[in-house]
């Protein structure tokens, strides 16, 4: 097995986000909280990109070191690839505004990057209920799902899990990985663009993995206009991958 | 990047090995992906191996890449571009003699068989193993008393002789049947006819045994590693699997049938993917870093 290979020495942490004020500070202290176990280790930076606010958001007003403002509505891609620019660090985690951290997530997610070829690292998330709204994206028969979603996270194995693909509502990145695929796609108005970075990633060689040992709060599917979005995005991912990767073997299933 | 060049995504037991060989050497933090035209990922079996485009591969290949084969007529395609090859040997076919001439190309090996043709053209090969889908496992489920399966793509009309004049056998054809939906097939079938001339390994045969069925096959030239005639299948010519079959068929389900159904089970499990993966270790630093 390869060395292992020393922590990032920065971490970016980009929260696109449109509105849903309160939300977004409630995740951003959330995110503090979890950030306090870094301190002195890893140097961190959180931008926070407005993707055209009705209301543009005050930095005085975030735990955030920097807002993005985009003044015209981006796709979720776009707005990723702004703040994680912005933030040039050596690994940048990307996070949605209706996640809210455990304290130990992000050194979880972290250590998973000790293993030189793991690129992509994804965290266990659940709803608000303790169901299981995360712990990895599958490719089945009909494209992608999240195997065990709705499923008490308590019955659900914690051992990590090599994947296919995880969820860009929290996924930690590293500066390579990024830099070899050019961002993420910006061609995806709104959803996949987080499977279609993982999948091109695995094409490389990258590992994907999923952190299993804390779960983070995702509320999900706040964002107005979602359904539509998604149909766009869902036809071009079909379009792209189809018959591109293999379905997960059925006991991932 | 170890590369596996394929010529499909099609129905053929060496497809799906390689995807096993690919899926199992990044496990173990080789990284590998399968090349195939168009990259068109096979779909009839679960895999996580990535797929990338053959041809794209081929037009910008890099002297530190490796390139994994099992295809004979391959070696002629990727000797004049990669420094680095790597032949893993899927069967014996006289056609794989020049690749064995080659010293440069270690050579991998699934069976026993496989190892001993190496060693008689004078090369030693390093085990890499085969396995069984985990989804092929038995996990109980009832069996159908007088099930007869059988795949028709391959020895359809042996099957058909073989379970010809038997009464109430309830013969089924086992065909386009994605992995999962053939190991559901074989988990509640009670004999498995293992009836396709010119196999190497046979390995439906092996996942058969693992999904607890009475196996009845062919001989096999690579599958005597794990074909017991008398044991844990039957194994014979077209004359003696009926005569089997009609002497099993209403007593599969007694003792000894349960009994070889058992043994069946306890050797496929010697071909786990956890086995498979450590005889993968074990030969990895002998070959990749070479």
């Amino acid at each position: 097995m390869p060395d292992p290979v020393p922590l990032p020495g920065s971490l970016g942490i980009v929260v696109p986000s449109r509105g849903l004020g309160a939300l977004l500070h409630h995740s951003l202290l959330a995110l503090r909280m979890a950030m306090r176990p870094l301190d002195g280790e890893v140097e961190t930076r959180v931008v926070v990109v407005d993707n055209a606010s009705p209301v543009p958001y005050r930095l005085a007003a975030l735990a955030a070191d920097e807002v993005v403002r985009l003044d015209r509505h981006a796709s979720f891609a776009a707005a990723c690839n702004r703040g994680a620019a912005a933030a040039d660090a050596d690994a940048t985690l990307v996070l949605n505004n209706d996640v809210l951290l455990d304290p130990r997530a992000l050194t979880s997610l972290l250590a998973h990057l000790a293993a030189p070829r793991v690129g992509i690292v994804g965290a266990r998330l659940v709803f608000p209920d303790g169901t299981i709204q995360h712990r990895g994206v599958a490719l089945g028969p009909d494209g992608p799902f999240h195997p065990d979603r709705g499923v008490p996270s308590d019955s659900v194995r914690r051992s990590t899990r090599t994947v296919q693909a995880v969820t860009g509502a929290a996924m930690l990145v590293r500066r390579e990985v990024l830099a070899d695929l050019g961002g993420f796609d910006e061609a995806y108005p709104f959803g996949l663009e987080d499977v279609d970075l993982c999948l091109h990633a695995r094409r490389r060689g990258w590992v994907v993995v999923c952190d299993q040992a804390v779960d983070s709060l995702h509320f999900e599917s706040m964002t107005p206009g979602r359904a539509d979005l998604d149909a766009a995005s869902r036809e071009l991912f079909r379009h792209r991958w189809h018959s591109a990767c293999s379905p997960d073997p059925e006991e991932w299933q | 990047m170890i590369y596996y060049l394929l010529p499909g995504a099609g129905i053929f037991g060496g497809i799906k090995v390689a995807y096993q060989f690919v899926d199992a050497l990044n496990q173990l933090g080789a990284p590998a992906v399968i090349a195939a035209p168009g990259a068109e990922a096979a779909q009839w079996f679960g895999s996580r191996a990535a797929v990338v485009d053959r041809e794209e591969v081929l037009g910008s290949w890099c002297p530190e890449d490796i390139a994994v084969f099992s295809l004979p007529q391959d070696y002629e395609v990727l000797r004049p571009i990669a420094d680095r090859l790597v032949f893993h040997c899927q069967g014996t076919d006289p056609l794989i003699d020049p690749i064995l001439l080659d010293r440069s190309v270690p050579v991998l090996t699934c069976w026993g068989q496989a190892r001993d043709y190496a060693a008689a053209a004078g090369r030693a090969s390093h085990d890499v193993g085969i396995a069984v889908s985990p989804v092929f496992y038995y996990a109980g489920e009832p069996k159908e008393p007088g099930s007869v399966a059988y795949l028709s793509r391959r020895g359809a009309d042996v099957a058909d002789r073989v379970v010809s004049g038997i009464d109430g056998a309830r013969a089924r054809a086992l065909d386009g049947l994605s992995e999962a939906g053939l190991a559901a097939a074989l988990g509640h079938a009670s004999i498995f006819l293992a009836t396709a001339r010119g196999e190497w390994f046979g390995l439906p045969a092996l996942e058969a045994m693992a999904a607890g069925c009475v196996v009845l096959s062919l001989p096999v030239v690579g599958g005597m590693e794990y074909l017991d005639h008398g044991a844990n299948a039957f194994v014979g010519e077209e004359d003696d699997l009926h005569r089997h079959l009609l002497s099993l068929h209403g007593e599969a389900e007694a003792l000894p049938g349960q009994r070889m159904r058992l043994r069946a089970m306890a050797t496929a499990h010697g071909y786990s993917m956890a086995r498979h993966r450590q005889r993968l270790a074990r030969s990895l630093p002998e070959w990749l870093d070479a």
